[in-house]
């Protein structure tokens, strides 16, 4: 490719941006930015000049009204993403902050309850169990001997009530109960120090806050589509990420048709990670005979069809990017060949870039947050090339790093948010480039950053995309750190998605920008070579943009076109059309005479939509011409004017597109079918996975046995008695193995302290403390004890009116089974879940006694402990029933 | 309260603008254009301390539109960019700047060599000052047009010349043009930055008048100075002078050197191999080898038959002499492990031979000699080659079977 001849005029400056920056709403118009000057032969005198920006380039319209959906939506059950008054404040203090600075409040508190409550255990464990004693949960006035020790943890409660109800009332004052509780309590009673933890909780919050301000996770997209290898042919790939958690990895044939369709059933891959970025390329090195395949009806013909069959069989090597892994697939030029994964790698950072190179085959350039950047060979491995935690050009906290590929296959470019240098792998250390800056040598704003930086290898071999969140600049390699071409795009957020689809000669490239969170496509057009115009000035013409920026329908714009639903099923509707988006594809189509760019975007929620684009090969857009004023209709000065009333004018101006007209019959079509599988989707609430029978058990296990063994039959005979009675069966006569034996206790134990941790690992470290401090005798006499429960406890119960009688041996009993030694304690305090009934050889008792009136529900009820947790303590005392007089309180029953 | 009618007036603005950039953005220039006419309204209460205020926002948008609106014309144009021009006195180099590009765009060069002198006889307090780089830019396209202008009356006088008549008006004319040219290019060339247009009219302008030093300082001072941005086309505009002027050959290389290691791809990187290939010294043809290697590393050269030709010439007469042997070797190992699969495929060897015959025939004269005469290439290229009876394939293959123990020398 020639350089061109002559460039466009600019100031070069060096050092930080002077110009002071910010969102400007309409920059991109009304400019040309620079003009160049050419004369035309020697003799002739007439001089023409080309603008930079502003002038005349391709009419491209769009087809349809809106996106049409490509695909049936994403099967499974979309979860909503984070949004932002997940983990803003609400209410008074919110206004409070705003009024002070525009900061955004994050509700860090609300964030550090969510943890106390959802990990109750991680967070209190220990402690909560050593102090259990310390805390009543009762309604009753604490005796005077017990309030030495002991909290009355409803009055805490009731105080944390007020406090809710009274959020928002402007005198609000900390109750001191309250105050003196947490000052009480606050150095100690966390499992994980308080300090620690909220330290945690703090930088994830603001992770959070920062991926839902900018999250350059997806750059680059997730979509991509490998055109057809033969320009006649009719069938692409794409490839596209989805599933509920976006990790299966599709490849979809797509008949591009007026309305491209999918064909046949989906390729499909199961990744363990979420599919951020898919990057594809082709490239024209790799030349892979395929042997003996001859297509059908060609027998006469083998080595024509040889021939021309290996000529489009290139392979598409396609790279995937998620977290901590990255793929590579390849996919043979062969119509109907499976795509074969060839290699993963693992990064113990996340990776933030994934490009495959357009020279070699199964070359890609990976980068990882750690500020390392790898060549990735799929025959030789990686190579590292540079590992550098700092910025390039200036201190920037962006993790984020980015490479591409160059004219010189054994270059690379690699960038951060700073700028971009080019890198030679034979020596990385040594050779590099400064490619652009973010300075007063590209003429940026302060606070520009790079956003997107992408090879236009198609279109030139030594030119490069760079985009930010302000402009789109071309760089030349030839032309170090000065852009070929600026051009402030406008967008409302930064472009994260590009597309490059390359003109022929005498054509302008066309470049597809998106973004991901307002869905924003704008089609942007460029031309390199501009051979016919200046045959004086070389073949090659300074690059310049053509035409002006245009903007495509977005997903959610389909909104309007589908049929009107239930209002909470629009609302549905309309949250998953505005989902972030996650990518962007398109392919160029000829049909004869007539050309179209397909467009295909793809949502964060897995559904891809697509949009064609036709071309308008005589359209030229009306220039004002010297001298038409009088032309022009009197006083018709479009700005000045009383608007024209508007149906009259559009039919007037025929080139003006119409605002809103409606979908075609085929595409209303496709939403009807859209929406109807969508409902079907939203109508059907997540389930827990349900087995079906047959895959679990054979056909020859679910068989009945021929005949009951002996052993069956009496169990039979005992439980039709037992229901006859009206009683419950105790225990199985033969005591069947139900119950795991627990683990015979050691006898001598070998020292104190693995007794001590075993007794910590199993959750009863306050037993283990008591049963140490108290003596041997106690010991023994508890033994003796155990003995003798045993042996009536062989004698057994029968039924339940047995109990009724015995009620005093009952209880006894009973005190002594809270010793039961093989009795688990941790999952009654732990989880807060009853154990099973069959574990606890416990009847209820429909009268209680005299004494056990705690365990009754009404007494319980009386005591102002609700319903659902009666229970939990009903088991818990069952468990500790020899405990301390006062009900305790477990850390358990507090969560439940 | 105030306040809040502030806030009331900047969200309905803000609304607005997003409805014009709508518009636009979908070409609905009418619907545009209406928004606009409420839009100015903005103008009058301009609290905003933003970056890009509204008048600047109306100045460009208007713009816009009036360009793409199917009813505007140049005289409505001129019109509201000197409504413009009072609103914004920061800016006013800028929208002078921009209006004379639209004139220029649309061929009215008189006109905007008028708008631009009158800029440039602005003076406002210190703004003429802090606006310096588009005051310099007024000045040097000012300066272009005086050099068309120039240009112009010269080839009026070379064809009067001609019939033999002499007018002395017309030539006084064009000295003053070329004064005023003169003066104003050589201003801008000064400041760092890409001129190439400037320097190039400069250059003509001084080689007219018979100023070679001069001309010659200038361009030396474009091309080398440490300041400018490396710009490939200051050298090769050196190297076109020095090449009309007839200089050494020497000084020439030296040109070209330098412009190899900028930009070891530029298409000049061809007659520098051509140069250096004809040289007697070995260092120099060696210098040339490399050239061309580097040459054809990069993608943009991959089907380039002049370049492929040139390396095919320079490894053939290598080989036949077998001397310096070492060179390719040096040059070869370390594009052993990636040239193969980036120039000599199979897929390439049917791709070359089906859309360039002679491209297919230079490559494989080098595959054969760098990777044997089993190489996919060449096999395919020679076999192809003989089989369509071409002559020179047939030579080529008996040479690269003459020469195979080469390629177990080199790898």
């Amino acid at each position: 490719m020639e350089f061109p001849a002559a460039l466009f005029p600019a100031h070069f400056g060096t050092g930080p941006p002077r110009e002071e920056g910010g969102p400007a709403p309409a920059a991109g118009w009304g400019e040309h930015g620079q003009v160049l000057g050419a004369l035309r032969g020697r003799r002739q005198a007439r001089t023409t000049f080309i603008p930079r920006s502003g002038g005349t380039g391709e009419s491209w319209e769009a087809a349809d009204a809106a996106a049409v959906p490509l695909l049936p939506p994403n099967a499974s059950s979309w979860v909503p993403s984070l949004a932002p008054q997940d983990i803003l404040h609400r209410g008074v203090l919110r206004r409070k902050l705003q009024a002070g600075s525009c900061e955004a409040a994050l509700d860090f508190t609300k964030q550090l309850s969510h943890f106390f409550v959802d990990h109750p255990e991680d967070a209190f464990g220990s402690l909560g169990q050593l102090l259990h004693q310390n805390f009543f949960l009762g309604d009753s006035q604490l005796r005077r001997k017990a309030r030495e020790c002991t909290i009355r943890m409803t009055a805490l409660r009731e105080d944390i009530d007020c406090l809710d109800a009274r959020r928002g009332c402007p005198r609000q004052n900390l109750v001191p109960r309250l105050r003196w509780f947490s000052h009480l309590s606050r150095d100690w009673l966390f499992e994980v120090p308080l300090g620690v933890l909220a330290d945690c909780v703090h930088e994830d919050l603001l992770l959070q806050w920062g991926s839902l301000l900018f999250n350059d996770s997806p750059t680059g997209g997730a979509l991509a589509f490998l055109p057809p290898k033969d320009t006649r042919a009719r069938t692409g790939c794409l490839v596209y990420p989805g599933g509920q958690a976006m990790n299966h990895l599709y490849f979809q044939d797509v008949v591009l048709e007026e309305l491209p369709s999918a064909q046949g059933s989906p390729a499909q891959f199961e990744l363990n990670g979420r599919i951020w970025q898919v990057a594809a390329a082709r490239v024209d090195g790799e030349g892979e005979p395929a042997p003996g395949f001859i297509p059908w009806g060609a027998g006469g013909f083998p080595e024509c069809c040889h021939l021309t069959c290996c000529f489009h069989s290139l392979p598409d090597f396609v790279g995937i990017r998620s977290d901590y892994h990255c793929g590579v697939w390849k996919v043979p030029g062969r119509t109907g060949a499976p795509p074969t994964p060839l290699q993963v790698i693992r990064t113990s950072l996340p990776a933030s870039c994934l490009t495959v190179s357009p020279h070699l085959p199964g070359e890609l350039a990976v980068c990882t947050q750690s500020g390392a950047i790898y060549l990735w060979s799929v025959e030789t491995g990686l190579q590292r090339l540079r590992r550098d935690p700092q910025t390039m050009f200036f201190r920037d906290h962006s993790p984020w790093r980015w490479s591409d590929f160059t004219a010189h296959p054994r270059v690379l470019s690699c960038a951060d948010r700073t700028g971009l240098q080019c890198l030679d792998t034979r020596a990385p250390e040594r050779c590099h480039l400064d490619l652009f800056k973010v300075g007063e040598e590209a003429g940026c704003q302060q606070g520009e950053r790079v956003v997107l930086p992408m090879y236009l290898g198609r279109a030139n071999p030594s030119q490069h995309l760079v985009t930010t969140q302000f402009s789109v600049y071309v760089l030349d390699e030839r032309l170090p750190l000065v852009p070929v071409l600026k051009w402030a795009h406008m967008m409302k957020a930064p472009p994260l998605f590009a597309h490059l689809a390359p003109g022929g000669p005498g054509r302008s490239h066309k470049v597809l920008l998106g973004t991901s969170r307002t869905q924003e496509l704008l089609l942007l057009q460029y031309q390199g070579n501009f051979g016919r115009v200046f045959s004086t000035g070389g073949s090659q013409s300074a690059c310049q943009l053509a035409g002006l920026p245009q903007k495509l329908h977005s997903i959610s714009g389909c909104l309007q076109h589908l049929p009107t639903e239930l209002p909470h099923q629009q609302h549905l509707l309309q949250q998953r059309l505005s989902v972030p988006a996650a990518g962007l594809a398109a392919v160029l189509q000829k049909d004869g005479l007539r050309e179209s760019l397909l467009v295909f975007q793809l949502s964060e929620a897995g559904d891809v939509f697509c949009q064609r684009l036709t071309h308008r090969a005589a359209a030229r857009p009306p220039t004002p011409t010297p001298g038409d004023g009088a032309a022009a209709a009197p006083g018709s000065s479009p700005l000045f004017d009383e608007p024209a009333s508007s149906p009259q004018s559009s039919a007037e101006c025929p080139q003006e597109p119409r605002g809103s007209h409606q979908p075609s019959p085929a595409a209303s079509l496709r939403y009807r079918r859209w929406l109807k599988a969508f409902s079907k989707g939203c109508r059907d609430p997540p389930r827990p996975p349900t087995f079906g029978q047959k895959r679990l058990f054979t056909r020859k296990e679910l068989q009945e046995p021929p005949a009951p063994s002996t052993q069956q039959r009496q169990a039979r005979q005992r439980l039709r008695q037992a229901m006859r009675d009206g009683g419950c069966i105790q225990r199985w006569d033969p005591l069947p193995s139900a119950l795991p034996e627990p683990p015979e206790p050691v006898e001598e134990p070998e020292d104190p302290l693995s007794t001590r941790l075993t007794a910590a690992w199993c959750g009863d470290w306050a037993r283990w403390w008591e049963e140490r401090s108290s003596s041997s005798l106690a010991r023994r006499q508890q033994a003796l004890r155990e003995r003798r429960w045993r042996q009536k406890r062989a004698r057994g119960r029968r039924s339940l009116s047995a109990s009724f009688t015995s009620s005093l041996t009952y209880q006894s009993e009973l005190s002594e089974h809270s010793d039961f030694p093989t009795l688990p304690l941790s999952p009654v305090l732990r989880g807060g879940v009853s154990p099973p009934a069959a574990t606890l050889p416990l009847p209820t008792p429909s009268s209680p006694p005299p004494h056990e009136a705690l365990r009754s529900s009404q007494s319980l009820s009386s005591r102002g402990i609700p319903k659902e947790r009666r229970k939990t303590l009903r088991d818990y005392l069952a468990v500790c029933g020899d405990g301390p007089p006062e009900l305790p309180a477990s850390q358990a029953s507090q969560a439940c | 309260s105030s306040h809040e009618y502030k806030l009331n007036f900047k969200k309905s603005k803000e609304a607005c603008l997003s409805y014009i950039q709508d518009a636009m953005l979908q070409k609905q220039w009418k619907r545009a254009a209406e928004f606009l006419t409420f839009y100015i309204e903005a103008l009058e209460k301009d609290f905003s301390r933003e970056y890009m205020g509204p008048s600047e926002i109306v100045w460009r948008i208007g713009t816009e539109i009036l360009c793409h609106h199917s009813h505007s014309s140049m005289k409505e144009f001129n019109s509201f960019i000197e409504q413009m021009k009072p609103l914004g006195v920061k800016r006013y180099l800028k929208v002078c700047l921009e209006h004379a590009f639209r004139l220029l765009c649309n061929g009215l060069i008189d006109e905007a060599y008028q708008n631009l002198s009158l800029a440039e006889s602005w003076r406002y307090g210190e703004q003429p000052t802090i606006q310096d780089k588009e005051m310099k830019l007024i000045q040097a396209y000012g300066g272009l047009l005086d050099y068309c202008s120039w240009s112009k009356q010269k080839n009026i006088l070379l064809e009067h010349g001609q019939d033999g008549l002499e007018d002395l008006s017309v030539e006084q004319e064009m000295h003053s043009c070329f004064r005023k040219a003169a003066m104003n290019l050589k201003e801008i060339i000064k400041v760092p930055g890409i001129w190439d247009q400037f320097v190039k009219c400069y250059v003509d302008l001084l080689e007219f008048y018979g100023d070679h030093n001069e001309a010659r300082q200038v361009l030396n001072e474009y091309a080398y100075n440490s300041k400018f941005p490396a710009n490939p086309n200051a050298h090769v505009y050196l190297y076109q002078f020095l090449k009309r002027h007839g200089e050494s050959k020497k000084s020439l290389l030296s040109v070209l050197k330098i412009l190899h290691d900028i930009v070891p791809s530029h298409e000049l990187m061809i007659d520098f191999n051509i140069m250096l290939q004809k040289s007697k010294k070995r260092k120099k043809r060696q210098l040339g080898l490399e050239v061309i290697f580097a040459v054809l590393d990069y993608a943009g050269w991959k089907e380039n038959v002049k370049a492929w030709s040139c390396l095919a010439r320079q490894v053939k007469q290598i080989v036949s002499s077998e001397k310096h042997l070492d060179w390719i070797k040096q040059e070869w190992n370390p594009r052993k492990d990636w040239w193969p699969a980036f120039h000599f495929t199979h897929y390439l060897a049917k791709k070359n031979w089906q859309e360039n015959e002679s491209l297919s025939y230079e490559k494989a004269l080098v595959a054969g000699i760098l990777l044997g005469k089993d190489c996919k290439y060449f096999k395919y290229v020679s076999r192809q080659g003989c089989k369509a009876q071409v002559k020179r394939f047939r030579i080529l293959k008996k040479f690269v079977n003459k020469h195979n123990p080469i390629y177990l020398r080199i790898s």
